[in-house]
């Protein structure tokens, strides 16, 4: 799975934010790369600057200065419609609060998601009634509006939609924040079956269980990555010495 | 006091919608105010006018040849009626005058002296030269009050009569208070000299004018004009109807207020609109508050509020900006007080004055504030309906059966479009308020378009509603003149496109009917332009007529009825043919050929030329040359007479001066003179004298009617332009909360790669249908409507221009497009971030 292919990389980024105003610097001139394959996971403290990474490098927030590459394009200049635009064929979002949309059906969650790119509707629908039963979502949910399921059905519902299209890169924000310990599992397996099957994910967490599912771990302190660590994909390596390394990884970071 | 705060919070955070609710408050107040202060302000202005005129409240004239004694004596044995005198006038229907600037114009008029003024009423004065003034005026005329009122006549302005092709020039030198013959309907009452009225009977006499005997009297209820024709027909054997005139105090009154009724009918109408709005606007916001704040009331009914309490807490919101708006909506209507008296003041001709009734517009403030808060008070009652769990789960409830609408899964074409449709399907309860809106809003801005669109090029639209040709111009012939030979010559000039030969005022009594019938007779209603049957044919036969469509609605008379005439005791049975939607003579006219005419009345012979002008010819030059070469030449000779020409002009036009006379009053048909003075021979002939009238229809109609079709005009375009400016109001706060209201979810779809274009087009796209469905049934009531306004007020069948109306509604649903698109403009501003982190 793993190349040394870069799929986002951003050059001396920044993000500052008026509190009060004062300038808040929560990224500080980031110079990073983001391999295709990788899940990779970012972590830190709590206002270390992990979400707001995530949104600048998935085209969801303007950095205040800086560059991000996806590919070959430059997106920080992008207008918002043109992120949206871009954010369409290239990138799928879950979200810590699901954010599914309360006035639709699953299916309909999923299919919204999915026809502003793709225009084929038969087989459409055909895919997220696949993705949707491959998520453990049963045929009799498909109907239901979103505050008929529990918080796992819904963040798996969520999943799919951010899957649909294919993206070339998933992003998550502690997808499994909100969810009881068993109804978490269940979702990480969903992203390390989705990864397995060659897609780059880029997730933030600050769960050490949640963490053991990336195969790279970038620790963030004071809007800067101060360490980077490998692993090798979930599933491939003895999980007690996989966790110990991780451990000893994030101890060294100060977490 | 967390319900005060939660008021309070509620009017800051809506600020737009607060100041739309007290807007559409402002205007409702503000319509009804001038509704309430204006509606008995028209009959009372009439009222006190009328008494303080002094006159008699009914005048009936016969014409002065045609009248016998026993209508008097009918009157006094049968009707008691009260302060009889018996008067004289000179009643001159459509009369040219020359106004003080210059412009010509035409009037009905009756010609009384001073004696029969003071008979008739007090001759209370206003404006006026003094006496040693007046004496000193060659020719001294006073005006009624409403030429003084309305068209600006001034102490010592000409006011120059035209009549046969000669000017008779007065001089202003005074107005007067009168209560009878004040307005356009049956004429204005002048006052001129006994010396001018002696030769005005002299001269016009028999020339489309004569002089009447009238009998002018109190009574105390309607006079039954009528009933009491019939029994003076019964008595003297003669045909009265055709030469007989009620003036009333309660058909004055009507006259002059009906168009002030309109004006006001037109307010009210404005008014429910708005309130209309106002309470779809306060539903809306009362939903959008209760959505938003679902959580809170939860916390608020979990720590012991009850719902009622809550409910309460979304009245002060209503009072506040309900309050504002009618405040605001009395006084100004009180700053629009002489504004006000000064329409009603021109469309009645009569002074007003007046201060508001403050209390009045005050209760009617306190209305429009109770009715505002009733309403609320009712729409956020709903808040019972969300107990603390339900409310903590916004509002949904533990088992949600909803049906999925349109769902995605089947849905075809583009998924802007879809999703629009089923966010149109989801929120249907919402449409339906939108759609009552926008129905009547809709509804009143297609009639007051199509009003305007009736009035915009002035009286033209309210001629081609006469149900009579006003094209041509219409040349009454002397007595004893050929009219088929007159027609064939006028026929020869190279600017008539043709010249057909007619009757002209011709009435008949019709059985069973209390109003006579007034005829169009046409050779063959072939040639008649600018007038059609609304159903049927126009007769062909001399058996068959067409009526008007208020006389069928009136008299329940349909096509393939039988109308018996009567004429001099003879009586014809005829069968209707068609109807005609018809304004001539209040809609009491009859179409007939020449032949179905002369079975009744076999003695009758054509005496009027309508001459129709072809494309391009000025009528005003033409009638001038036609009174050249028919009849024009006494004109410069008797003014040339009168001021500064020679002895012989001056006999020349004595001359034919006598020759006039001769012609219309004695039958005389054809006259040649010689007079020697010296050796000189002054010699001429009754040749020129063909044409005893010359009239346009157009001109007559454009003066007695352009004020109102101008205050119609301006009125309905105001009223239009308001309803336009209310709908769009409505939509762009509509789309602006409603952008608030689904911040969370328009973040969502952001996320999912949808543009903000992408999001305010769906928002755009979901109003569509709401507005075509209601834009369609707006149409419909519209027509509905015009054709109620038209048929009640003037008794006529409404045109229906489909293609304003088409217009309108392609507009209104672009535009309705456009502002929905950029009220969701705050779309731009939502980013997925703040979603995120919130």
């Amino acid at each position: 799975m793993k190349n040394n292919r870069s799929i986002l990389k951003t050059e001396k980024l920044c993000k500052s934010f008026s509190n009060g105003g004062r300038q808040q610097h929560v990224i500080k001139n980031l110079d990073l790369e983001i391999r295709e394959g990788d899940f990779t996971i970012i972590m830190g403290a709590s206002g270390s600057g992990k979400s707001t990474l995530l949104y600048a490098l998935s085209g969801m927030d303007k950095p205040s200065m800086g560059k991000v590459f996806f590919g070959d394009k430059e997106i920080q200049d992008f207008s918002n419609d043109e992120l949206a635009v871009f954010r369409r064929g290239n990138c799928g979002f879950v979200f810590q609060s699901i954010y599914l949309l309360e006035n639709q059906t699953v299916l309909d969650n999923v299919l919204t998601g999915a026809l502003i790119v793709q225009k084929n509707s038969q087989e459409l629908v055909k895919k997220a009634k696949e993705l949707l039963k491959k998520s453990g979502i049963k045929e009799e949910m498909w109907n239901k509006y979103p505050n008929q399921l529990s918080g796992g059905e819904a963040q798996r519902v969520g999943i799919v939609r951010a899957v649909i299209n294919d993206p070339k890169i998933l992003f998550a924000d502690e997808p499994t924040g909100q969810l009881n310990s068993a109804s978490g599992q269940d979702v990480l397996d969903i992203f390390t079956d989705v990864h397995k099957n060659g897609q780059s994910i880029v997730m933030v967490t600050h769960d050490l269980k949640t963490a053991l599912r990336g195969t790279r771990v970038l620790y963030l302190r004071d809007g800067g990555v101060v360490g980077d660590f490998d692993m090798k994909p979930y599933g491939t390596d003895n999980i007690k010495e996989r966790r110990s390394k991780l451990t000893a990884f994030l101890e060294e970071m100060g977490w | 006091m967390k319900i005060l705060r939660l008021s309070l919070f509620n009017l800051k955070k809506n600020k737009k919608e607060a100041m739309a609710i007290a807007f559409l408050t402002l205007v409702t107040t503000l319509m009804l105010c001038i509704f309430i202060a204006n509606n008995s302000k028209s009959s009372k202005v009439f009222d006190e006018s009328f008494a303080d005129s002094g006159s008699v409240s009914e005048m009936v004239i016969f014409e002065e040849a045609e009248y016998r004694d026993v209508y008097s004596k009918i009157l006094t044995d049968e009707y008691n009626p009260q302060n009889l005198k018996e008067i004289k006038t000179l009643f001159v229907p459509s009369v040219d005058v020359i106004e003080y600037d210059g412009n010509a114009i035409s009037y009905n008029m009756l010609f009384v002296t001073e004696k029969t003024e003071r008979k008739l009423e007090n001759f209370t004065k206003r404006d006026c030269l003094d006496e040693e003034e007046i004496s000193n005026v060659a020719h001294p005329i006073w005006l009624p009050q409403c030429f003084e009122i309305n068209t600006g006549y001034k102490l010592r302005d000409k006011f120059t009569v035209l009549k046969a092709g000669k000017e008779y020039p007065f001089e202003v030198v005074g107005f007067y208070e009168t209560g009878l013959a004040a307005n356009d309907g049956y004429g204005y009452k002048v006052i001129i000299s006994d010396e001018d009225y002696e030769l005005f009977v002299q001269l016009f006499n028999g020339m489309m004018a004569s002089e009447y005997r009238g009998l002018a009297f109190d009574y105390e209820k309607d006079f039954p004009f009528n009933e009491y024709l019939e029994k003076c027909e019964e008595k003297s054997g003669e045909n009265v109807k055709n030469n007989s005139y009620l003036f009333s105090k309660s058909r004055e009154k009507n006259s002059e207020t009906q168009f002030v009724d309109i004006f006001l009918l037109l307010i009210v109408f404005i008014s429910i609109v708005t309130m209309i709005s106002a309470m779809f606007m306060i539903r809306h916001k009362i939903s959008n508050d209760i959505e938003d704040q679902m959580q809170q009331i939860g916390v608020l009914e979990a720590l012991g509020y009850k719902s009622g309490e809550i409910s309460l807490s979304y009245l002060f919101e209503y009072v506040i900006s309900g309050g504002i708006g009618a405040v605001l909506g009395v006084l100004t209507a009180i700053l629009l007080t002489p504004a006000q008296n000064g329409v009603i003041r021109s469309m009645m001709g009569r002074d007003i004055e007046g201060r508001p009734e403050i209390l009045k517009l005050i209760i009617v403030a306190i209305a429009v504030v109770i009715i505002v808060t009733l309403f609320a008070l009712i729409k956020a009652r709903s808040v019972k309906k969300y107990p603390p769990v339900i409310a903590f789960r916004k509002g949904i409830k533990t088992h949600n059966f909803r049906k999925n609408v349109l769902p995605l899964e089947k849905a075809k074409g583009n998924i802007n479009f879809r999703l629009a449709m089923k966010g149109l399907m989801q929120e249907m309860k919402g449409n339906i308020g939108i759609a009552i809106c926008i129905i009547t809003t809709g509804t009143a801005l297609l009639f007051g378009l199509m009003t305007f669109g009736f009035f915009k090029n002035g009286t033209e639209g309210l001629m081609s509603m006469m149900g009579i040709d006003v094209e041509p111009v219409v040349v009454v012939l002397a007595n004893g003149v050929d009219p088929y030979e007159t027609a064939a010559k006028i026929q020869e000039d190279p600017e008539v496109e043709k010249a057909l030969v007619s009757y002209d005022f011709k009435k008949l009594t019709v059985s069973g009917s209390d109003d006579a019938g007034s005829l169009v007779i046409y050779d063959d209603f072939k040639d008649a332009k600018q007038f059609a049957p609304f159903e049927g044919r126009f007769p062909e036969h001399d058996n068959e007529v067409a009526i008007a469509v208020k006389r069928a609605d009136y008299e329940q008379r349909a096509i393939g009825d039988s109308l018996v005439l009567e004429h001099n005791g003879i009586k014809r049975s005829y069968i209707i043919t068609g109807t005609v939607s018809s304004l001539y003579n209040g809609g009491s006219a009859i179409y007939m050929t020449s032949e179905g005419y002369r079975r009744i009345d076999i003695n009758a012979r054509p005496n009027v030329v309508n001459v129709y002008l072809k494309d391009g010819v000025d009528p005003e030059k033409y009638e001038k040359k036609l009174s050249e070469n028919y009849g024009g030449s006494a004109k410069d000779k008797v003014n040339a007479g009168a001021e500064d020409g020679t002895l012989e002009e001056k006999i020349s036009a004595k001359a034919e001066e006598k020759i006039a006379t001769l012609l219309t009053q004695y039958g005389v048909t054809s006259v040649d003179y010689a007079v020697r003075i010296g050796d000189k021979l002054i010699t001429g002939n009754s040749r020129n004298f063909v044409i005893k009238e010359i009239r346009s229809w157009r001109g007559m109609i454009k003066s007695q009617m352009e004020p109102i079709a101008d205050a119609t005009r301006a009125g309905t375009l105001g009223a239009a332009v308001l309803v336009i400016f209310i709908v769009f109001m409505i939509l762009v706060i509509i789309s602006a909360s409603s952008v608030k209201r689904q911040r969370k979810n328009l973040g969502i779809m952001k996320s999912l790669g949808y543009s903000s274009k992408d999001l305010r087009r769906q928002m755009a796209l979901k109003v569509m249908p709401v507005m075509i469905v209601s834009m369609v049934i707006a149409s419909v009531v519209a027509i509905y409507v015009n054709k109620v306004f038209w048929s009640v007020m003037f008794a006529t069948i409404a045109t229906t221009d489909i293609v304003l109306i088409i217009g309108v509604d392609i507009a209104m649903i672009v535009l309705a497009y456009i502002m929905t698109y950029i009220g969701a403009g705050k779309i731009k501003k939502i980013s997925v971030t703040e979603l995120m982190t919130e």
